[in-house]
């Protein structure tokens, strides 16, 4: 699945990394914790949270991520956009919380990193 | 993960233990013993040192025996208790050479099934013990030092050396060096993030660049979170290998077996509501670093100390 079939899926806007749209979904996961994502992660993922303070940005830009996906149509701090934008993450919000986001993308077939080899 | 990459990781893993040698496994305070006191000495001892044997030795600490609890308890049973020693210590004692290596050693475990092998030098003296335990410790300490810190290495606190290997790491000669100056918990992690760009400036590695910022992230959101003071975060360019020390000088770590248990944390909500402090901190560095020393004195501060192979 490409990253502008997941936005679409999840009916979100793209905030920062528009270029990314033809790009794989190779890895996903979802959390809240930074420690989680620092611990769990792979390069080149795409974590949904619902986490949007700038200490997610920085997480992701440590551990090379791909991008995040705001979840629960959370507002989301100016200085949090402006800093994806500035690494050129990809950066997208959805209205839709959570679970239902998960679901959505498993069922639409985006396996987690747990399942695979 | 692929193939290779995992071919790489167990070599670099036989690397590291392959240099053991008895000299650095080995116990060094080892309790001996001349063959003309009593075995009740001998049992006295054992029960003080809490060990359970003891090498014999000449006045000039040269092996000539071993005294273990199965020679004890048989001098119980025949009332020799209070004989010299000399008559009842096995003879044929197998040691160990200071540069014998561990897969040696390990072999010698199994040939002999003894529970401790003293070490000796190239003139027969006794300089060393090993049982298996000295070994389980070796090897835990070869994948991730860490030490409480405790009076001895006080004096190793501020110094320019390295805790790992007591090289000189002069912070002077840091190759990077960024200043935690910031109690902000929203300034968390800029360190890291610079360290990591600075890495990718010097051409290194995607894969090392990503551990040595994720540890280094955990390590500074620490400083920041919970030393309550300022701290510093240095880089050492070697050949084969990156250093990083975070250096705070702060309230210092209570219970460092407390703060390397997954799960566990100090941390307040308002560090928490950040994605913080699941107590994850220090098990995170540990995951990434290949070593890690963490060194704490209450009221003093805490040094960090990461060491990142280069492939």
């Amino acid at each position: 699945m490409k990253v502008k079939d997941m936005v679409k899926i999840l009916e979100g806007t793209v905030l920062s990394g528009e270029d990314k749209m033809e790009k794989e979904v190779k890895y996903i996961g979802a959390a809240d914790m930074m420690s989680d994502v620092l611990a769990l992660s792979k390069p080149d993922m795409i974590i949904l949270t619902g986490h949007t303070s700038i200490q997610a940005i920085r997480t992701a830009i440590v551990t090379d991520l791909l991008g995040l996906v705001f979840v629960r149509g959370k507002e989301i701090p100016e200085k949090t956009i402006e800093m994806a934008k500035e690494a050129n993450l990809l950066l997208v919000h959805t209205n839709t919380y959570m679970y239902a986001a998960c679901g959505k993308l498993y069922n639409a077939g985006l396996r987690g990193i747990d399942e695979r080899r | 993960m692929n193939g290779d990459n995992k071919y790489c990781k167990l070599t670099k893993y036989i690397r590291i233990f392959q240099d053991l040698k008895a000299e650095e496994i080995m116990t060094k305070t080892v309790v001996t013993l001349t063959s003309d006191k009593k075995m009740s000495q001998a049992k006295e001892m054992m029960k003080i040192k809490k060990v359970s044997g003891i090498p014999i030795v000449q006045q000039d600490k040269t092996l000539i025996g071993i005294v273990s609890i199965e020679d004890i308890i048989l001098a119980l049973e025949s009332g020799t208790i209070e004989n010299r020693i000399e008559k009842h210590m096995s003879k044929t004692v197998i040691s160990v050479r200071e540069k014998e290596t561990l897969s040696q050693i390990v072999e010698k475990f199994n040939r002999y099934r003894y529970g401790r092998f003293p070490v000796v030098d190239k003139t027969g003296k006794v300089v060393g013990i090993i049982s298996k335990e000295d070994i389980l410790h070796s090897i835990l300490e070869k994948f991730s030092l860490i030490y409480l810190h405790d009076e001895k290495r006080k004096s190793k606190l501020n110094q320019d050396r390295s805790l790992i290997t007591g090289e000189s790491l002069k912070i002077s000669e840091a190759e990077f060096h960024y200043n935690i100056n910031s109690t902000e918990i929203s300034a968390a992690g800029e360190g890291a993030a610079h360290l990591k760009q600075f890495l990718k400036e010097q051409d290194i590695e995607e894969e090392i660049r990503r551990r040595v910022g994720i540890a280094t992230y955990e390590a500074e959101t620490n400083v920041v979170i919970h030393s309550k003071s300022k701290g510093d975060i240095y880089c050492f360019l070697k050949k084969d290998r990156i250093i990083v020390r975070v250096i705070d000088f702060g309230v210092g770590i209570e219970d460092l077996n407390l703060a390397m248990k997954e799960g566990f944390s100090t941390a307040e909500d308002y560090v928490r509501e950040l994605g913080f402090g699941a107590g994850m901190g220090i098990p995170n560095m540990k995951r990434f670093a290949d070593k890690l020393v963490i060194l704490s004195e209450k009221k003093v501060g805490t040094q960090v100390e990461m060491v990142f192979y280069l492939s």
